[in-house]
């Protein structure tokens, strides 16, 4: 008897899973579309906003807590390594789940803009931001600058009395043979800004010939273009080619990580903003809201609060102390845009001429 | 099959509606969520910039001497880690199903901790420990050259991620094995080792056939592992990725992963055929005696010895991990803090809910899919039987990047407008998840004699009642690995759900990966513990319910008492 009855509930307990998952399957469809006009009715004025960002997650909750304070907005957002947003973007075509890209180089905006996924916007709060940062076509706005630096592991130089490289060419030196780490510029847009700089700096001759000296220092190329700063972090290369602020990211979680710009000239990322085309019509009020709050002082700010590391675009905007103004660092007059355009030949020549992964030889 | 018989099988479907109906609604889903998506998929690889077919791309991907080389050594991993993972996964089911070995739960255990965590954290834990500053080869043996990045590892961390998907099909298929038969074999003098070679193993040989297969698929679209821990060495399904992500090549990728689809599907095709020539009926429905163990010295203790030395290496990259969720910082300053801890519990709670209910909801329907399946593939005669088998376990092979684009492609419009909601993931964890339950349980059926079903049917149950009582009970062991497969790999997936993902329904896999990318180890490690409590919890509760409710009463007598 007992057991029968045990095996009774068994039963119903199993037959409620199953009929509250199919039921839930069946209304999340239809009943969320009820539920969004609902909250409507309930609520004039929209205030939601669903983004994608290629910020760090840590980051995120900063600035959207501080907008809904401001704004009464709350955001909901997926976040996704900028290829996979740009990618999801674009597989969303027509129908996209989102109404803005925020965060990741303008080099994914500028991609996307050519495949027409962007709607062009043009903030008010660009008034602030320097021209050359700017996208002249408008279908992107600039909110951060970073430079490339390398990205150091102080216990390593220390152990081994060696110095921080100054200088591109002192990445040559013997001794730091299998020690530096960059992404593969076929994967990663740090790593191909780190191609596409050296190439303008130096012209395509030289920077090919500079980069297979360089090959025999580095220990791989890393698949994503996080990676090399987490190998110095945890001690696996002692020097890191990334952005400044990827390369201080574990830094703020103690990791023994100190970044140093080149003397001799480095190029920089734009970190860029943009309305999605087609996005949710409900939101577009919102969507440009954020862009001009992202853009405005306050919103720049927040930068420090988060530590961030990333260079404010609104020349308004305080920075945060230790870190150093694009202003004085030596950067190069890096064009994106010549970039984006021989992206394909770059990378194709780089595996080509360099890439030592063995599977992409011969 | 010739035509009378077909008609005249159609004719006997015509008489049980319920069961036409049934293989019908099978037939519209599969269409809907796993052929219709891959064709988009295949659409988006061969069209040309004019709209029409183009086979450019492919020429162009198949031609490139460097994703040839990827793809020999997509194959060479895999064949390494079916090998390895199917071998241990033998010693530990053999073992565990057949001697008195001491501590079966403990190993039991053990065999089936690695599924239960997004398996790229080995590969952290085997950077922490046998990297340039890993514990064991710099602290200990302070070698500080040691390359831990490449196939060496690579095989390792996919051997010690995959051997208990081996573990739990040969279990499976082990308890099946009439214990009648070796007895027999044991009473006429053979020697044990003698019953092993002739009776056991050929028995056995299905479920090593499906335990290879399987490991082989999951190996090959492996991605976290080899996105971390490969070093140089390229593997396809991190290629497809890298190609699509990286270089804003969608085509590409999609041709790249097209090209995994092939090795994969011979893999299966040749399993089936080599299958299906061998008759493996062993439960007949005679009555038996309880098993005998064995427990002989000479077996138990080596067996014991084989698991240890696995289950010591399983321990060890865990306890890394469990170290490392208790620490300020992973690997700098390893104080001890419930910080991480307090963090998931407070902020980050939503996505590890939302991974359960997701979980929950799509294990119940891809276990009992995958059975119904089974026992209408083995038992069952009606047309177009060989595109259900096909088309149900293809999922598998499909890698979960483009399983999410596939889903995109084809959800994102009216009628089948379901991006951004619970079904889209749902359905992608049912339709991903069920080959193993289906494995699991076609092979099974394969050993159970026909008769004992006829013999129901001929007592008057229809298919029905003959499925739930007598069919279903038998599939018990098949059907409680299928289930704890869905269940966990619905709270684990990471590549199929990265385009899949909504503010909604955000997944605790992608908020790890977010903290690993902003270095935060030791948050993704106490995300990983929680995840792992959970599921153990959840296996629990899974392993209650199918025995409450599928345990032959026989057996229940036996074990309540």
């Amino acid at each position: 008897m007992f057991t029968k009855s045990m095996r009774m509930c068994a039963l119903l307990l199993a037959l409620m899973m199953v009929v509250a998952a199919l039921a839930g399957c069946g209304s999340s469809g239809s009943g969320s579309e009820n539920g969004d006009t609902d909250n409507a009715k309930k609520e004039p004025a929209y205030k939601e906003l669903t983004v994608y960002s290629a910020l760090p997650e840590t980051e995120l909750p900063f600035y959207f807590n501080a907008f809904q304070q401001d704004t009464g907005i709350k955001v909901n957002y997926v976040r996704l390594s900028a290829g996979e947003m740009l990618t999801r973007v674009k597989a969303e075509g027509a129908n996209p789940n989102a109404s803005l890209m925020y965060g990741g180089s303008s080099d994914t905006y500028i991609a996307a803009a050519a495949d027409g996924l962007l709607e062009p916007y043009t903030s008010p709060e660009l008034s602030n931001v320097p021209d050359e940062y700017k996208d002249p076509d408008g279908n992107w706005s600039p909110f951060y600058v970073g430079a490339l630096a390398f990205a150091c592991n102080k216990d390593w130089f220390e152990k081994n009395k060696l110095e921080y490289p100054k200088t591109w060419d002192d990445l040559l030196k013997p001794e730091f043979k299998g020690q530096v780490s960059m992404a593969h510029p076929s994967t990663s847009g740090t790593s191909f800004s780190i191609l596409a700089t050296i190439v303008q700096m130096m012209g395509e001759d030289k920077a090919w010939d500079y980069l297979s000296k360089l090959n025999q220092n580095v220990r791989q190329y890393t698949k994503a273009g996080a990676a090399p700063p987490m190998e110095v972090a945890l001690g696996e290369a002692a020097i890191a080619l990334t952005f400044a602020h990827d390369g201080l990211k574990p830094a703020n979680e103690g990791y023994p990580i100190e970044v140093v710009f080149p003397e001799d000239g480095t190029g920089y990322e734009v970190g860029a903003i943009a309305l999605i085309k087609n996005g949710k019509a409900e939101e577009q009020e919102n969507a440009k809201l954020f862009v001009d709050w992202v853009l405005s002082q306050r919103g720049q700010e927040c930068f420090i609060e988060s530590k961030s590391n990333r260079l404010p675009i609104n020349v308004n905007a305080k920075v945060s102390d230790g870190l150093k103004k694009i202003s004085d660092i030596n950067v190069i007059a890096y064009d994106a845009v010549w970039s984006g355009e021989n992206r394909e030949r770059l990378v194709e020549d780089f595996k080509a001429k360099i890439d030592n992964a063995g599977s992409l030889k011969e | 099959m010739s035509k009378p018989q077909r008609f005249s099988n159609f004719r006997m479907l015509l008489n049980q509606p319920a069961l036409l109906l049934t293989i019908l609604f099978i037939f519209a889903i599969l269409i809907i969520f796993i052929i219709l998506p891959l064709i988009n998929v295949f659409r988006l690889g061969f069209t040309g910039p004019d709209g029409g077919f183009s086979a450019e791309t492919f020429i162009r991907m198949v031609s490139d001497p460097g994703y040839q080389k990827t793809f020999w050594n997509t194959m060479k991993l895999g064949g390494l880690v079916a090998c390895i993972s199917t071998f241990v996964g033998y010693i530990f089911a053999f073992a565990i199903t057949r001697t008195e070995m001491p501590g079966k739960r403990f190993f039991r255990g053990i065999a089936t901790l690695p599924i239960i965590s997004p398996p790229f954290v080995l590969s952290l834990s085997i950077i922490f420990l046998f990297g340039r500053m890993g514990l064991i080869t710099n602290k200990l043996l302070n070698i500080d050259s040691f390359d831990v990045y490449g196939l060496g590892s690579l095989v390792a961390v996919q051997s010690v991620s995959f051997f208990p998907v081996a573990f739990l099909t040969l279990t499976g298929i082990l308890e099946s094995i009439d214990d009648s038969v070796e007895d027999a074999a044991y009473n006429i003098g053979a020697s044990r080792w003698h019953i092993f070679r002739t009776v056991t193993l050929p028995l056995s040989l299905p479920g090593i056939g499906s335990a290879m297969l399987l490991v082989f698929i999951q190996s090959l679209e492996d991605f976290s592992n080899p996105a971390v821990i490969a070093g140089n060495y390229s593997t396809l399904s991190v290629e497809a990725y890298r190609v699509i992500t990286g270089m804003y090549d969608m085509q590409g990728g999609t041709i790249l992963a097209i090209v995994l689809l092939l090795p994969t599907l011979t893999a299966f095709a040749v399993q089936r055929y080599w299958i299906s020539r061998k008759s493996f009926v062993t439960v007949t429905g005679k009555p038996t005696q309880k098993r005998r163990k064995l427990h002989e010295k000479h077996i138990v203790w080596p067996l014991f010895g084989a698991c240890s030395l696995v289950s010591a290496v399983v321990i060890l990259l865990y306890g890394t991990v469990l170290a490392g969720a208790f620490v300020k910082t992973w690997g700098v300053n390893n104080t001890f803090t419930l910080e991480h801890f307090k963090y998931v519990f407070s902020m980050g709670w939503d996505p590890v809910k939302n991974s359960i209910i997701l979980a929950a909801v799509s294990a119940p329907i891809s276990g009992l899919l995958g059975m119904a399946i089974a026992y209408l593939i083995v038992r069952q005669k009606f047309f177009g039987k060989k595109i259900m088998e096909f088309s149900s376990i293809l999922t598998f092979a499909i890698p979960g990047t483009v399983l999410g684009i596939g889903y995109i492609f084809t959800f994102n419009h009216e009628p089948l407008l379901l991006t951004g909601t619970a079904v889209i993931l749902v359905a992608a964890f049912t339709f991903r998840n069920m080959p193993v339950g289906i494995e699991a349980g076609t092979t099974t059926l394969l050993q159970i004699d026909r008769s004992i079903e006829e013999a129901s049917t001929i007592s008057g149950a229809g298919a029905g009642t003959t499925f739930r009582r007598v069919t279903l009970p038998l599939l018990r062991q098949a059907f409680f690995s299928g289930l704890v497969y869905s269940f966990v790999k619905a709270m684990t997936a990471v590549s199929a759900i990265i385009f899949l993902i909504s503010p909604k329904w955000n997944l605790s896999t992608a908020r790890i990966f977010a903290l690993f990318e902003s270095s935060q180890y030791s948050g993704a490690a106490a995300y990983i513990v929680i995840m792992i409590v959970i599921i153990l919890a959840a296996i629990a509760l899974i392993n209650l319910l199918v025995n409450l409710l599928f345990k032959p009463k026989y057996l229940k007598r036996a074990t309540t008492k």
